[in-house]
């Protein structure tokens, strides 16, 4: 009983490390542009197709390879996503139309999944072998999705804080005017911050692959939980989605176990209306750090 | 009573030379709407084609929706992904209650709207803590888990395969070949296009609008922006509440499939199509986004999701406003003229007011009471120990460098913010823990740095919403002042006046609100030599003859020292002098302002 409790937290960090990915791609994007895309989850799935159209059943050179161009791709494809969304708020000032853009997007790209591949869900061997964890088989790529997530942390930390990139894109997101002021070209900045976050979950959805449901309506799923898990660590912050991912992971997986699977997703939004409701600024934000 | 006779013959001299268009074409669009509707509401049944009269039932439904989604979404600015699970969960819950129970149908459509109102309960709930995308996001997942709840509690819903219902009593003829529902499902989205008209008229309407846009604005006019959001969703519920009750009949079948998120997709799309807050929008938005893909295109029936994205997108990318916006800006553009130094003066205005007015001296009662406030943001002490007294009817300057306190001072007073230590009374009431809204309904009003100053709204509606922001009945003067300036401003765009003249707006605005205590944030920034005259004038008038108390925070010291009663000076957050204009002046503590100005 108690161990079976214990493999289903683990478990739920695991899925939940894979929220926390989502949700430090959120921050780097909204640091930079105050933007919040919502096609973040339909890009994650994209990196769950590429593996298995990609890198289904293939050994571990194949497999990197294949991991580096995913990446890369939807790098590039959340690149000339942001490049769109930008463009509106160049000259209006009225600024939700990017609101509107990145939910379309989100509804093109599940379409486009729909129309072609069906509304299956396709599995996807992994590379990794599994691995026995209190006396029970534990898929591989569970370890890479608590790997990916600490890699890009670190990674991220890396960036912002000592790459001269990534503190114009801090200096965005601490002080938009000003920056621009200071002569930082801030449309490229916003763009490689999106195509970081392309990256980033371009990447973590190849990975994961074999333990998620690689379907054309997945994509909501985690843009929602993505989402959650961000508002929990409180937006902005990615130290707080090392625990929020992971919180809302094991949440869902008890409610999985105790209640049900149908019910994952309204645990999520009771967990989501609470931290709205009692502590908006999340567990680890900053009260009012932007005024609106 | 004399200056009202005045006051009409005042703004002739205003310059009314040729007669000005309508302002905006809501009303135009509302009876295009009604037009529009009548066709897809009656034809079919007139053409006699049962595929046609079924298939345009549910589109007039999902007009109605829109509508509602429209209101919600630019009035209210409340940003709703899940309007689609608020007419399923109407729908379903009657159709349990008709179907699986046995109830009547009128009591079951009873049950559903109620249910409606529940769900929009549970939106407006997180929305009085955040707003934008967490409202999205939550929405957005309510319509997820609306379809999956539906299929697991399928013990109360009979899950995956829905409920059938027959409502003959609805569906039979009884005019013709029109049935009562075939004429609620025609008249219903008509009745919907009228009550966001009425609601966007109304007092109520407004209100909601300067929440939308300005919450800060809004509180420091006595609005609630939580009430404000609560009806919104509480509306925009029990109108998609009624849709869902309209469904049920019209295509006797509910399940789950139903009404997962491509609904709701469906109604926030239809609107940003269509055009945002234009009443004709969401009409032509189901048209264009719903009709298209599943009634011309319906052999593509499978690329639907990806044309509603599609079209959404290249409407956000090439016309913004949608395609009833891009028209109706075309036809404001057209009309729009600069009226100069013109488009907005108050000098005849006052002029009529300060007829036969006598003049009174400030009174010795205190009106204000600062008592050792202060304000920290963090480590940063913006208000430090303040004491502060301000006469009833006196105009107090508050002057200082950029970042002294003033506006933090301001931001006290008027509720938006709290101090950390010490108090302040208003009229002898401790207002040290109020809201912003229960300030300004002990008769407090404010301007602000930056003009909140409402380009959507005409002119003539951005003065209003100080009258409606009144506490207790209207002076005669005001309502006088407020013909005349309906009269003038009426179908005026507030989108080309200038900056001086946006921050005169706002201090009409609180003209109108009959505050007693006025609060004015650089009211003369930006205002030309005549204006600044003008306005000089107007604070005159407010305090010596209306008996108004006046706090002016500016940085033109010649303007202060022509008008100020007292003076007080911050520095650093602390008051380092404060008392009469010339004895203020002689103080060595405050000889450093002087420099370049006729005081030193």
């Amino acid at each position: 009983m108690l161990s079976e409790i214990l493999i289903i937290v683990i478990r739920g960090i695991a899925i939940g490390s894979i929220f926390a990915t989502i949700a430090m791609s959120f921050n780097i994007v909204h640091g930079a542009t105050n933007i919040f895309n919502f096609a973040q989850g339909n890009m994650f799935i994209l990196g769950g197709f590429a593996a298995y159209f990609l890198a289904n059943q293939v050994g571990l050179g194949q497999w990197s390879l294949m991991l580096l161009l995913t990446g890369l791709g939807i790098a590039a494809v959340v690149a000339v996503q942001g490049y769109i969304t930008l463009l509106p708020l160049r000259s209006s000032v009225e600024q939700d139309s990017w609101l509107i853009s990145t939910v379309s997007v989100s509804v093109i790209v599940a379409a486009l999944l729909m129309i072609t591949q069906g509304p299956f869900a396709y599995s996807v061997q992994s590379v990794v072998p599994s691995f026995r964890i209190f006396g029970t088989r534990t898929p591989g790529a569970y370890a890479l999705a608590i790997a990916a997530m600490i890699f890009w942390f670190f990674a991220l930390r890396y960036f912002l804080r000592r790459t001269f990139i990534g503190l114009a894109i801090s200096a965005l997101s601490q002080d938009f005017d000003a920056a621009r002021a200071a002569g930082l070209p801030v449309r490229r900045l916003q763009l490689i911050s999106f195509a970081i976050s392309g990256l980033m979950v371009g990447t973590v959805g190849f990975l994961v692959a074999p333990v998620i449901s690689v379907s054309p309506d997945a994509g909501l799923k985690y843009v929602l939980n993505g989402f959650v898990a961000a508002v929990v660590g409180g937006i902005g912050s990615n130290a707080g989605t090392l625990i929020g991912g992971p919180l809302v992971g094991v949440v869902a997986m008890l409610t999985a176990y105790k209640v049900g699977g149908a019910y994952q997703d309204l645990a999520s939004l009771l967990v989501l209306v609470l931290i709205l409701m009692f502590r908006p600024q999340g567990l680890f934000g900053r009260v009012g750090a932007r005024r609106v | 009573m004399q200056a009202t006779a005045n006051v009409q013959t005042g703004p002739v001299s205003m310059a009314e030379t040729k007669p000005k268009g309508r302002f905006n074409s809501d009303l135009t669009q509302v009876w295009i709407g009604v037009a529009l509707i009548a066709i897809t509401g009656f034809g079919p049944v007139i053409a006699g084609n049962s595929y046609w009269i079924h298939t345009f039932q549910l589109v007039n439904i999902y007009i109605a929706a829109a509508i509602f989604q429209n209101m919600l979404f630019v009035d209210a600015g409340q940003k709703s992904f899940g309007q689609g699970a608020i007419l399923g969960l109407a729908a379903y819950v009657a159709a349990i209650l008709f179907g699986l129970h046995g109830w009547s149908f009128a009591a079951a459509a009873m049950g559903g709207i109620v249910a409606a109102m529940l769900g929009g309960l549970l939106f407006a709930l997180p929305a009085l803590r955040v707003q934008g995308f967490h409202l999205g996001f939550v929405t957005m997942s309510a319509a997820i888990v609306f379809p999956q709840l539906l299929v697991t509690l399928d013990k109360w819903t009979n899950g995956i395969n829905g409920i059938s219902v027959t409502v003959p009593a609805l569906t039979n003829p009884i005019v013709g070949s029109m049935s009562l529902l075939a004429i609620a499902v025609a008249v219903f989205p008509m009745i919907a296009l009228f009550v966001h008209y009425g609601i966007r008229r109304s007092k109520l309407g407004r209100m909601m609008f300067v929440a939308a846009l300005s919450p800060e604005a809004a509180r420091s006019l006595g609005i609630k922006p939580g009430v404000m959001r609560f009806t919104a969703f509480i509306v925009a519920s029990i109108g998609t509440g009624i849709c869902g009750i309209l469904y049920l009949p019209t295509v006797a079948f509910v399940s789950p499939q139903g009404f997962n998120i491509e609904l709701s997709f469906v109604f926030f799309f239809a609107v940003v199509v269509g055009g945002r807050g234009q009443m004709l929008g969401p009409i032509i938005g189901i048209w264009i986004v719903y009709i298209l893909p599943n009634i011309l295109l319906a052999g593509f029936v499978e690329y639907r999701l990806l044309m509603y994205g599609c079209l959404t997108l290249v409407a956000v990318m090439a016309f913004p406003d949608g395609i009833v916006g891009s028209v109706e800006r075309l036809r404001a553009k057209r009309k729009q003229t600069g009226g100069g130094e013109q488009a907005f003066r108050i000098d005849g205005f006052l002029a009529d007011l300060q007829a036969g007015k006598t003049v009174r001296e400030p009174s010795e009662e205190i009106a204000v009471e600062v008592r050792n406030g202060t304000k920290k943001f963090g480590e940063v002490v913006a208000v430090s120990a303040v004491d502060l007294k301000v006469r009833k009817g006196e105009v107090h300057g508050l002057i200082g460098a950029n970042g002294s306190g003033k506006t933090s001072l301001l931001n006290v007073l008027s509720g938006l913010s709290r101090l950390n230590t010490g108090s302040f009374m208003i009229n002898g009431v401790d207002a040290t823990n109020m809201a912003a809204d229960r300030i300004a309904n002990m008769s407090l009003g404010r301007t602000f740095q930056a003009p909140r100053i409402f380009s959507q709204m005409s002119l003539w509606d951005n003065l209003k919403i100080g009258i409606d922001a009144r506490v207790g009945p209207a002076s005669a003067d005001m309502t006088a002042l407020a013909k005349a300036m309906e009269k003038s401003f009426g179908q005026d765009s507030a989108t080309l006046l200038s900056h001086g003249q946006r921050r005169l707006v706002e201090v009409m605005r609180t003209v109108l609100k009959e505050a007693t205590i006025v609060l004015f944030d650089e009211p003369a920034a930006g205002l030309s030599q005549s204006e600044r005259t003008n306005f000089a004038n107007l604070v005159k008038f407010l305090s010596r003859q209306m008996g108004k108390t006046v706090i002016l925070v500016e940085h033109d010291l010649d303007l202060v020292w022509g008008i100020a009663d007292t003076i007080t000076v911050l520095e650093q957050g602390r008051v380092v002098s404060s008392g009469k204009p010339d004895v203020v002046a002689k103080d060595p503590a405050v000889q450093h302002m002087f420099v370049g100005s006729r005081h030193a």
